[in-house]
């Protein structure tokens, strides 16, 4: 059986039709939520075509930001791609090792983030905390904290994510870390004993379990209510904020240095920290924006919690991540 | 040699072709992992403590689902079989249909709004027993779960089955007052016995690979699948050699008991009998009445709160979003695009079944039976590699040519009709064999070959298996979102990923709604398709 030649005839059959128009395009890898018809991304580049003049951007939806980084990692030197968005901190160290990214240059004054920032190649374009967010009809009073929630009743049940297979899972495991240290282990056991169940992803937490009403919280990000308010106008679902504050998460977009057209990804970089970029992030991403919007920022956003931030540097993140994932695994697979 | 033994070398080239094709994909992309990692140490996987654990795991719950979910569909089916026309007969069938298509994650919305804590079942639990209804975490959530998707499936292949036994038979097991042991003994045991093992096979694969149901009902860590071990090896790890190593073992495990399905299964019998449905009304059957009333209505009645519940929850959440749909813009554009893609991916598999079948059952019958049944098991290749190994091994064997437009969907409904195609080929096994000896004599001897036997003799034989089986393939396809997350897509979207989208936009309602119209799509298929081949031609004598 020669399967090579079975491949070649389908990978021929697949390379024709590949040819684009002579305009100037800028590819961009970027996750589903952000190009759907609900997301920023139909906004966005119709606000960044009008203003590039005669340039076409293009949005190429992969699962998530594990899986822009996997695929730069496979494409390496020949990337499709001109501008990657969607890398959070926790996945930069491992995209800088890849020696693929150029910097971004550009002008961070503008930058309106709980945390400094100066790193030369990655540009944040929003931000949010991670927080359990709890359904007002089942408890009136949140614990304030991590610790009153791990000495919580046991039948205060949370729905908590994987952190091997998803963000949000991840930004517990973190948030578990740097709060309790070599203690971690302890508070995950105590936690456990509170867990309805760790699903593989958001979607599946969120929507086919905490909006069925099966546990009063949910592991998501503090700025999901503001969804809830802006556009169902119910105060139902509010995040609880906790003392020991909160883990954060800041997107960012960084160009390829194998880009065609580096002058293009740059205006795009630029573009991203003014108002016609970030007016569509508050609601259109659920998540804050990395500027300061003044009165465009949607009321109910200042109705969120605002909580202390906590971060690890991303090197220790890639550093550490095995160990951790591997240290959660003993302390909750009991 | 007589004449209706001369075979034609058509059937085993185009299954060698089809083969390849199978084999070079799924082996090809595990392949091209292996070969990216370059450094594959075996011994990685005894160095891994909690592979032990997983895969220990991942077996007891995948052969308890299989057990319950096969073994309760017997009964199940037998007592279809048996009423063949109680009021609602045809709902509880489509029903049936669209459990096995449902996506995932919608699949769990009807579950936990019907058995979870806070769910329509839980007062009944807390009436029954004292308890909160806390049984859906947990190995018993895993387990329900997998028989609601798998039951219905495995019922509805053996009620095909046991369709297929002559009306003759029928008429005569209903003369002689035969009991209910002797039909079973003498009809409905032998129908069953060839299509068990290869039923049970492919339900233990897809329990076996379940993903999202495992880590969402499981409860926690404890609960894993080898599925999410490659998953956490290839994205988190990036360890293309683990993920491979891993690969190979899952298809290990899950070839070896197909083969020792195939080996088991027996050659299927030659007693293909009438196209004509066993009008069963008309013989009644001794066993048909008395105490059997009762057993088979509970039979039945347990199949409808397995089903049905979960299904209407999915119905409502979905009429209450129906006022969001006209809102997205993308939503018909997208449903015209997923039907387009499901046709394709189902006519791609239906062929690719036929072909396989052929070119095995020659194989066999000119005496090559191992070879015969490695051709068949080759079909089932796709279901064993994990979903994203084929995923990331297609796109480094193809990547030159992967862009993002036409050709990244054709990639999806190729791969999709290979995913589809153990289903197509369970479907129509039973029927290929077609026609029996002295039929093939007869109309040799009559002159009635080539397109005329094609159109009189197999046709007719053909047309409601393929039909069934082309409706399994398409509403797989139209329901599957893993294949096309796989590779990345522009930002026109398919029905699923139009679903997920709206999800990840907080757009529940629209979602549900979403959802409905896919369930409402699935049933569509199913109805056209049963409709069009419901009537077995009547042949119009011209003198």
């Amino acid at each position: 059986m020669n399967y090579s030649a079975v491949l070649g005839a389908v990978a021929l059959s697949l390379a024709a039709g590949t040819a684009t128009a002579g305009e100037r395009s800028l590819t961009v890898y970027t996750y589903d939520s952000f190009v759907s018809e609900w997301g920023p991304g139909p906004a966005i580049e119709e606000a960044f075509e009008a203003r590039c003049g005669g340039c076409d951007l293009r949005f190429v939806a992969l699962d998530g930001g594990v899986d822009i980084l996997q695929r730069l990692r496979l494409e390496g030197q020949d990337s499709g791609a001109d501008l990657v968005l969607g890398l959070d901190m926790n996945l930069m160290a491992e995209a800088r090792g890849l020696d693929l990214l150029a910097p971004h240059g550009a002008d961070t004054s503008a930058l309106d983030l709980p945390i400094e920032w100066d790193d030369e190649t990655f540009l944040p374009y929003d931000w949010g905390h991670f927080a359990f967010v709890y359904d007002t009809e089942q408890i009136a009073e949140p614990p304030a904290s991590l610790a009153e929630l791990l000495e919580a009743p046991e039948d205060l049940k949370v729905i908590l994510q994987d952190p091997r297979t998803s963000v949000t899972g991840q930004g517990l495991l973190l948030w578990i870390k740097h709060v309790y240290g070599d203690d971690a282990p302890e508070a995950w056991a105590r936690l456990n004993e509170r867990v309805l169940t760790v699903t593989n992803g958001w979607s599946q937490a969120y929507f086919s379990l905490f909006m069925n009403g099966e546990a009063p919280m949910v592991l998501s990000y503090a700025t999901s209510p503001a969804y809830h308010m802006a556009v169902e106008e119910s105060d139902r679902y509010q995040a609880a904020e906790f003392a020991e504050g909160h883990y954060l998460q800041v997107e960012t977009a960084a160009m390829l240095r194998s880009s065609d057209e580096p002058e293009l990804a740059r205006d795009f970089l630029a573009f991203m920290l003014t108002p016609d970029f970030q007016r569509h992030i508050p609601l259109g991403n659920v998540m804050n924006p990395a500027i300061d919007l003044g009165a465009e920022l949607p009321t109910v956003f200042e109705r969120l919690i605002d909580p202390e931030s906590l971060t690890f540097t991303p090197e220790a993140v890639h550093a550490n991540r095995r160990a951790w994932i591997r240290e959660w695994l003993n302390a909750a697979a009991r | 040699m007589p004449r209706w033994k001369r075979l034609s070398p058509w059937p085993p080239g185009l299954g060698f072709a089809a083969l390849a094709l199978v084999a070079g994909l799924g082996l090809g992309s595990l392949g091209a992992l292996l070969w990216q990692a370059r450094e594959v140490h075996p011994a990685m996987l005894w160095q891994e403590p909690w592979l032990a654990a997983i895969l220990r795991f991942t077996l007891w719950q995948a052969t308890l689902s299989t057990l319950l979910s096969v073994g309760l569909a017997v009964p199940v089916a037998l007592a279809l079989a048996r009423r063949p026309a109680f009021p609602g007969r045809g709902l509880l069938l489509r029903a049936m249909e669209l459990s096995l298509v449902l996506p995932t994650l919608i699949g769990l919305f009807g579950l936990v709004a019907v058995h979870g804590r806070r769910g329509w079942a839980s007062p009944l639990w807390e009436w029954l027993f004292g308890l909160e209804a806390g049984y859906l975490y947990g190995l018993s959530g895993i387990v329900l779960a997998h028989v609601f998707y798998n039951l219905p499936l495995s019922a509805r292949l053996m009620l095909q089955a046991l369709e297929t036994a002559p009306a003759a038979q029928w008429r005569l097991a209903a003369q002689l007052g035969l009991s209910r042991v002797a039909i079973w003994r003498t009809l409905e045991w032998p129908r069953l016995a060839s299509l068990l093992p290869r039923l049970a096979a492919l339900v233990f694969t897809l329990c076996f690979t379940s993903f999202a149901i495992v880590m969402t009902l499981g409860g926690g860590p404890q609960s894993s699948t080898l599925e999410v071990a490659i998953y956490q090896s290839l994205k988190f790890d990036h360890d293309l050699a683990l993920a491979a190593l891993l690969a190979l073992t899952q298809l290990t495990i899950c070839l070896g008991l197909w083969l020792l399905a195939l080996s088991r299964g027996g050659a299927p019998s030659l007693m293909v009998g009438s196209v004509r449905l066993p009008a069963l009304g008309r013989w009644r059957r001794r066993d048909a009445s008395g105490a059997s009333r009762w057993v088979d209505a509970i039979w039945l009645l347990a199949l409808v709160a397995l089903l049905v519940p979960p299904l209407s929850a999915i119905v409502i959440a979905g009429l209450g979003g129906l006022p969001e749909l006209p809102q997205a813009s993308s939503l018909w554009p997208a449903a015209a695009r997923s039907l387009v893609m499901a046709l394709g991916a189902g006519l791609g598999a239906l062929a690719l079944a036929l072909a396989l079948l052929a070119g095995s059952r020659w194989l066999q019958r000119s005496g090559h039976a191992v070879l015969g049944l490695a051709m068949e098991g080759g079909g089932q290749l796709i279901l064993v590699v994990p979903a994203l190994v084929l995923g990331t091994g297609l796109f480094l064997l193809l990547r030159p040519a992967l862009g993002s437009g036409w050709e990244g969907y054709a990639l999806v409904v190729l791969v999709n009709a290979l995913m589809a195609l153990p289903f197509a080929m369970q479907v129509l096994r039973g029927a290929l064999p077609g026609l029996t000896v002295p039929e093939l004599r007869l109309a040799d001897q009559l002159g009635v070959r080539g397109s005329a036997r094609l159109r009189w003799l197999t046709w007719p034989r053909l047309r409601r298996p393929l039909a069934l089986a082309l409706a399994y393939a398409m509403t797989l396809s139209l329901g599957d979102f893993s294949v096309i997350a796989l590779f990345g897509s522009p930002s026109a979207p398919t029905l699923p990923m139009l679903l997920y989208q709206q999800l990840g936009g907080y757009r529940w309602q629209g979602a549900a709604a979403t959802a409905l119209l896919l369930l409402a799509g699935v049933a569509l298929v199913f109805a056209v398709l049963g409709g069009l081949t419901r009537r077995p031609p009547r042949p119009r004598w011209r003198p």
